[in-house]
């Protein structure tokens, strides 16, 4: 297994609004509006599945075509979270 | 011979509280005004925020000095204009006044219709207050120009639902050219350096709702496009786009000084409790008609919620 992904809250804060989740990056001032699928990966980040589980976890809110290809997705999204400081180290 | 029987008077109206608070808080006195606030110089053309007080000097040598609890200490140079003195008690102070008080400045013109506040905000020269104008040409009440304060803490006791908005100052400022736009008559520069002409309301000020709190209805941002269209936003737009940069919003964050994650929590609260849309309509002056009766059509439809 690898290492399980883990958001790092002390670097943004959240709220809901409508069906997006709003993430703000403390540091730059940043917005992040999660909506379908970012939000699902952002949600099942709970600092025990690694992105193997992650993808498990969310196969089954999508259908064939969308799942071959969540692990590209899963794994472009969890960069982009590290790039902007989200995640923790 | 029988006495006419004494008419029955309405008992006098209570201001709203927010009202009272306001009115006590921008009494005006003439008086001495400091050069400094909280240790720090305030150069002609700057102003300071600190603490209770706000302090500013014009670029014409007009002072202002606000103290909560105090009012406004005016002190003006020899030959000042009266008008620019009014423009920036309307202005710059009013919306500090407001800000230290608790109140939200925000930057837009506004109307009222059965109840409720129709806001519009833009940028400078984004036309707020030439939309309001042809709006009250068209019978719609107008509610204010250029900074709408809101109550954040109404109606309900627990902060929800929309903000209660305060009448505000009514006499638009537009720009010559902007009369014609709207249909409506100069009644004097406002100021000798500052072109734009006055407008007074077509409706009497004192009139029933326009002077009085109302529930914020929507708040329309003003955007320029060929096709014309008014949209809800939704998600995360709603609270990117209530970050302002106008001097009114930096000046409520000078007041409350909230950091990143408190002013981010403030701005989703807010958000959540506003319908917002965009207005985009051509601005292009021979289609200016057009964009007008789109938004007094949208507006009694009564779709504000």
């Amino acid at each position: 297994m690898t290492a399980a992904v883990a958001k790092n809250p002390a670097r943004f804060v959240e709220t809901v609004i409508d069906d997006e989740v709003v993430v703000m990056q403390l540091d730059s001032g940043d917005f992040f509006s999660l909506s379908g699928s970012a939000r699902a990966i952002w949600e099942a980040i709970d600092g025990t599945r690694d992105e193997a589980a992650i993808c498990a976890a969310l196969a089954g809110q999508f259908c064939d075509a969308d799942r071959a290809g969540l692990a590209t997705d899963v794994a472009g999204f969890v960069a982009r979270l590290h790039a902007a400081d989200l995640l923790a180290a | 011979m029988p006495h006419a029987a004494p008419k029955a008077s309405a008992p006098p109206q209570e201001l709203h509280p927010a009202l009272v608070l306001m009115e006590r808080e921008t009494r005006v006195h003439t008086g001495s005004v400091p050069r400094a606030l909280g240790g720090f110089a305030v150069e002609p053309g700057q102003h300071f925020l600190h603490g209770d007080e706000f302090l500013l000097h014009t670029a014409a040598g007009i002072g202002f000095l606000y103290r909560r609890g105090a009012g406004i200490a005016v002190e003006t140079p020899t030959g000042t204009d009266p008008r620019d003195v009014a423009l920036w008690l309307a202005g710059s102070v009013h919306a500090a006044v407001a800000a230290l008080n608790g109140f939200y400045p925000l930057h837009a013109s506004a109307i009222a219709h059965e109840g409720r506040v129709h806001a519009f905000t833009g940028a400078a020269g984004a036309g707020k207050s030439t939309l309001v104008a042809a709006l009250g040409q068209r019978g719609f009440v107008q509610f204010a120009d250029d900074t709408l304060l809101l109550d954040l803490s109404g109606p309900n006791s627990d902060g929800s639902g929309p903000p209660l908005c305060l009448p505000g100052h009514k006499r638009l400022k537009l720009w010559p050219e902007a009369l014609a736009l709207a249909g409506v008559e100069g009644r004097g520069e406002v100021a000798d350096d500052y072109p734009k002409q006055f407008v007074d309301p077509p409706i009497e000020i004192g009139t029933g709702a326009c002077t009085e709190p109302l529930p914020l209805g929507e708040l329309i941002f003003l955007e320029a496009g060929d096709a014309p269209c008014i949209e809800m936003l939704a998600g995360g737009e709603r609270i990117a786009r209530l970050q302002d940069d106008h001097y009114t919003a930096q000046l409520w964050l000078a007041a409350a000084r909230p950091d990143r994650a408190a002013r981010f929590a403030g701005l989703a609260q807010l958000a959540g409790r506003i319908a917002m849309r965009r207005f985009v309509r051509p601005f292009d002056p021979t289609r200016f008609g057009e964009g007008v009766a789109a938004m007094a059509a949208h507006i009694q439809k009564g779709t504000s919620t």
